[in-house]
């Protein structure tokens, strides 16, 4: 029987199968794994359909499928394979005849990274070529239209040498003399994998800028500590700052929606949703960013509980791959440290993504009719990472700016009330 | 070969040699021009399209023959009338009504009817079907399926005997629909341009398909009366006398082989079931097909054997011995296998194969 | 070695094979007497006499039928459809007689016959007198179909399809009939099914057909002047049978693959090419396939409203530096 692609989630279209745990020829249970499949941020262990004898692996691992697409062939036990059917002599003839006359046909089992470092897709030559000697494409430099990889780009950078250490997605570090006493080896596990690849791509896929401005909590505050503790009492947890950056955010995307967007080729896709991207650190042990869909149609108190559930289901492992999908826009917040700014990576294939940090109490020029005073205030900076591709400072900037004043002079208490 | 022994009487077909058998009936006509064998060749061959024909017919009953498929019945003496005065060695072109002429040329029984089965020993080995049937051994080049394209292709061939001066003819049979199409006059005129020795033959069953040939053709005879525009004789016979034909052929033969050029001779005989298999024949006045069938070419030269004196014993025994001979090459062909699959890859070109790219 | 204009390498073609050969015969309209209309059968009408170079009407069915009716029984027929547009008028012999007799009668016919025609645009006569239609012939099985583009082509490929025993289109491009070339003296024969690669580059592989060729090769050097690309250019000869062969290995040593076609855009020689390249050698291509052909409307007859439908060699520079990298 043909073994498929799970559907992950409802709006997961495609799986790579990360590792094989059966090997042909093997026992295969609906009790033990197969194989595990990971979509963008999610590992799952995937066990054999039916009791019997692993026959064929159809996809190695590594390799991205449709849903539904055959991965394997088990024979159940007891189970009589058929004989594929006879093609009719004619057609027969004529593959023979094609395959036996024409030396140069290559196999048409290729299979590679399909763009290079500018977005535009690789031809069937280079991605052959780049299949037999497994290069990054993203580390060709194209000679072609618009940076395009040509076949002689790929046959000078071999010449240069490179396929004697060819570039990998992984790039291997640089040995390390230590000792054994003196150190103690982590494997990377999976997740740790999934966001080394995904950090690296996003580096080498977008332009970062960083940019940042400090914003004045005062109103915020206020209004926190106005319903603090009944919320928390009916809630369960506190109340914290994320939820009204988290709102000032999705009312700002509003006006300035070119960060609410990804990049495809040579275009840019404006969302017209705002499905909310919320970094959480499992503990030191990863991160994840889980999606909250449709921000910008939620109050205040819904944003508060869905950042909750998201943040606790990812704790404990609850979370579906469907949390990770349709990511518009990410904030991490790193604030419960104290640090100032952190210049965050962007969620690829989005093209911003907003750092909160610590708010502080500072003391604060405050200007009035009566003149400036200082005062002291609860600040703290918004830090966004853009990618320059997708638009330039002053866009940016424009936002941000508007973040700060939505997060300074709404009446949040009346917001919350 | 359930046909053999048709070739030994085909043979002799041209013998004025006197008969063997001296005429004894009463009123037994005294022997003639066309003699006794040559008439028993007549009438082997008659009988032959007749019991071929009607074994057709009940075979798309039992559906063993697939397809469209156009019988003859009633149109036979015309092919045995010209094919018996022919040389083995002319060359003779038909319509996709094919299966008479193609049987008269001396074709096997079995050839014809597993073509029109599908089976290998078909006459093409199923590859051409009902509507082409060619035995070129016989000089039966062709069955056309496409009105008029055989009259300059038998032009053409008569240019080689022309070319060559060999003496031999082409023989063009077509039906009274083709002479309204252009192909029938180009290669009319230019047959008669060139002088060259191929002989026409309209076969008028007054119906083009299913449509009066009258109503769509602005001339009487739609062969005979076209004949004057190529500086041709008018020659419209009786097509259900074997004798009449049999003598008009000899004459155009004879005017061919002398390099006086074409002739065009329209025949008028009559289709005794409907134009093809799907026809039943219901657009036709009620009684003419009554009428034709008094003038059967069959009964009617069964009659002409007795006015000659030939015995009933010699005339029923003919008979007996094609339908026997029918029922033999039915047998064979419904125990030949259908054609292989090899032959789908074989002979689009003369080395046999199909190749179109190295 | 002489130099030969194409036309009189047609007439030398036909003059070698019917000294050889009694059988071959020739007929067409004003081919005799009159040496064709493009004057490409001039001296044969005198040298074989009416016998063998017969005059015909204007009835293309019955040149083709005695075409086919007299290799069928033992010619080696020549036929000449003065212009390919008139194919039209007989295409019924083309396609459903000669093309099919041999296979429809397992085998018992024989069609050793060559049909002639002008074909193509370049001389102002309008859409009926301008087609390239030998991709109708192509699409025909059981007809071989071959477009030279040199008198020297011209004259072996015309004699190898005398001599060969199954019917043959020969297209021969009307507006090429004046160009010279050097023949090889002596008999000639070339092989059907062949191509040629004119000239090697690395950068692109132009494929053309007739006089697609000549106009391809103009393109080539120019691109080589000013614009440095290096493109291989394969003169096809024979589309039935494809050299598949060198064609295929030509582009895969460029990854690159331009066809040059004079025929209207749909369905033309080269999309079957490209076809071919797509399903057998498509790990070879180092980028898209670029046809480049008339576009698809009835050929204008004005020299400036031909001119610019029709494949020219500046258009071919422009469309391979634009589309190339």
């Amino acid at each position: 029987m043909d073994v498929i692609m799970p559907q992950l989630g409802e709006t997961v279209a495609e799986g790579t199968v990360s590792v094989w745990h059966k090997t042909i020829g093997d026992t295969v249970s609906t009790k033990e794994p197969l194989f595990d499949v990971s979509s963008d941020k999610v590992e799952m262990e995937v066990p054999a359909p039916a009791e019997g004898t692993l026959l064929e692996i159809r996809v190695d691992a590594g390799t991205t499928v449709p849903v539904g697409e055959v991965v394997a062939i088990i024979v159940r036990e007891g189970e009589v394979i058929e004989a594929k059917a006879a093609a009719p002599a004619a057609v027969r003839a004529e593959a023979e005849v094609a395959k036996a006359d024409v030396a140069s046909i290559r196999s048409n089992s290729v299979k590679a990274a399909n763009r290079d470092a500018n977005g535009n897709p690789l031809s069937p030559a280079v991605r052959r070529l780049v299949a037999e000697h497994d290069l990054d494409p993203t580390a060709i430099a194209g000679s072609g239209l618009k940076g395009r990889i040509k076949k002689k780009d790929v046959l000078a950078y071999l010449d240069s040498g490179a396929s004697r250490a060819p570039a990998r997605r992984f790039p291997a570090p640089p040995p390390l003399s230590f000792s054994a006493d003196d150190t103690e080896v982590i494997p990377f596990n999976k997740l740790r994998k999934l966001t080394a690849e995904h950090m690296v791509r996003s580096k080498a896929t977008s332009p970062h800028v960083l940019q940042a401005v400090e914003a004045d909590f005062a109103r915020v505050a206020r209004a926190r500590t106005g319903v603090s503790g009944g919320w928390k009492k009916r809630e369960g947890y506190s109340l914290t700052y994320l939820p009204f950056i988290a709102k000032a955010v999705c009312e700002a995307i509003r006006e300035f929606p070119r960060v609410n967007a990804a990049i495809d080729g040579e275009n840019l896709v404006v969302f017209r949703r705002v499905n909310l991207g919320i970094a959480v650190d499992l503990d030191f042990d990863g991160l994840v960013a889980p999606v909250i869909k449709d921000a910008d149609q939620m109050t205040l108190q819904e944003l508060a509980r869905a950042i909750r559930d998201v943040s606790e289901r990812a704790r404990t492992n609850q979370l579906k791959p469907d949390d990770f999908t349709e990511g518009t826009y990410t904030i991490s917040n790193s604030g419960v440290f104290g640090t100032m700014i952190t210049a965050p990576i962007i969620n690829q294939p989005q093209v911003a993504i907003l750092s909160t940090d610590g708010i502080t109490k500072k003391p604060v020029v405050i200007e009035t009719d009566d003149g400036d005073t200082i005062g002291i205030r609860p600040v703290g900076v918004l830090a966004q990472s853009f990618d320059h591709r997708a638009i330039d400072g002053a866009y940016s900037a424009a936002f941000l700016n508007r973040v700060r004043e939505i997060i300074q002079t709404k009446d949040w208490a009346t917001v919350l009330s | 070969m359930a046909t053999k022994p048709k070739a030994a009487a085909k043979g002799k077909g041209r013998a004025k040699a006197a008969p063997k058998r001296a005429a004894k009936g009463k009123a037994s006509l005294a022997n003639d021009d066309i003699g006794e064998d040559t008439r028993l060749a007549l009438w082997r061959s008659l009988l032959e399209i007749r019991h071929v024909e009607q074994r057709a017919y009940d075979l798309f009953l039992q559906n063993l023959i697939k397809g469209t498929s156009h019988l003859a019945l009633g149109h036979e003496a015309v092919a045995a009338g010209f094919a018996t005065a022919m040389q083995k060695d002319d060359w003779s072109f038909c319509t996709y009504r094919g299966h008479h002429h193609t049987l008269a040329r001396g074709a096997s029984m079995e050839g014809v009817l597993g073509e029109l089965m599908g089976r290998q020993c078909g006459l093409l080995q199923g590859k051409g079907g009902s509507m082409h049937l060619t035995s070129v051994e016989h000089g039966a080049m062709g069955s056309y399926a496409i009105i008029g394209a055989h009259l300059p292709i038998a032009m053409g061939a008569a240019w080689t005997a022309q070319y060559k001066k060999t003496g031999q003819v082409s023989v063009c049979f077509f039906g009274d629909g083709t002479t309204n199409i252009g192909a029938f006059h180009e290669a009319l005129n230019m047959a008669a341009v060139w002088k060259l020795p191929v002989v026409f033959v309209c076969e008028n069953n007054l119906y083009m398909e299913y449509t009066p040939i009258k109503d769509v053709t602005a001339v009487h005879n739609p062969a005979g009366d076209r004949a004057a525009s190529y500086g041709l004789p008018k020659i419209v016979i009786d097509g259900n006398d074997a004798d009449e034909v049999y003598r008009t052929a000899q004459t155009a033969f004879a005017k061919a082989r002398a390099g006086d050029g074409p002739s065009l001779i329209e025949c008028l005989t009559y289709r005794h079931s409907g134009h093809s298999r799907a026809d039943p024949g219901d657009y036709r006045p009620p009684g003419e097909l009554e009428a034709w069938l008094k003038k059967d070419p069959v009964p009617r030269y069964r009659e002409r054997l007795a006015e000659f004196g030939i015995s009933k014993d010699v005339i029923d025994g003919m008979d007996a011995e094609v339908l026997a001979q029918v029922d033999e090459a039915t047998e064979i062909s419904k125990a030949s296998s259908p054609p292989g699959l090899e032959l789908i890859d074989v002979d689009v070109w003369a080395d046999g194969g199909t190749a179109w790219r190295n | 070695m002489a130099e030969l204009t194409y036309r009189e390498a047609v007439a030398e073609a036909i003059a070698q094979e019917m000294r050889r050969d009694e059988d071959v015969v020739f007929l067409g309209e004003d081919i005799g007497a009159a040496g064709g209309v493009f004057k490409a059968t001039v001296g044969l009408f005198k040298e074989f006499g009416p016998e063998r170079v017969r005059d015909t009407p204007i009835s293309e069915q019955a040149i083709l039928g005695a075409a086919m009716g007299s290799a069928m029984t033992g010619l080696k027929p020549i036929a000449e459809i003065m212009f390919s547009d008139f194919l039209a008028v007989c295409w019924d012999i083309v396609a459903n007689e000669i093309a099919k007799a041999r296979y429809m009668t397992g085998g018992q016919m024989s069609m050793p016959l060559v049909i002639r025609t002008a074909n193509g645009g370049g001389s102002r006569f309008g859409a009926q007198h301008s087609q390239s239609v030998e991709n109708w012939a192509m699409m025909i099985p059981g007809l071989k179909v071959v477009a030279p583009s040199s008198p020297a082509d011209v004259k072996g490929l015309l004699a190898a399809a005398i001599r060969d025993p199954d019917p043959v289109m020969f297209f021969e491009q009307k507006s090429l009939y004046p160009i010279k070339g050097f023949v090889p003296d002596g008999e000639l024969v070339d092989e059907l099914g062949t191509a040629k690669v004119l000239r090697d580059g690395g950068d692109v592989t132009i494929v053309a057909l007739a006089a697609m060729v000549p106009r391809a090769m103009k393109a080539a050097e120019e691109l080589s002047a000013q614009h440095g690309i290096e493109a291989t250019v394969v003169d096809v000869r024979s589309l039935v049978p494809l050299d598949t062969q060198t064609i295929l290995r030509e582009i895969s040593k460029t990854g690159r693959l331009v066809t040059v076609e004079e025929n209207p855009r749909l369905c033309g020689w080269g999309a079957e090419i490209a076809s071919i390249v797509a399903d057998e050698i498509f790990w070879d291509l180092d980028g898209p396939i670029i046809r480049i052909t008339t576009p698809h409307i009835p050929l204008p007859a004005a020299d400036a409203l031909e001119d610019a439908t029709m494949p020219s060699a500046e258009r071919i520079v422009r469309e391979i530096v634009e589309k190339i990298d």
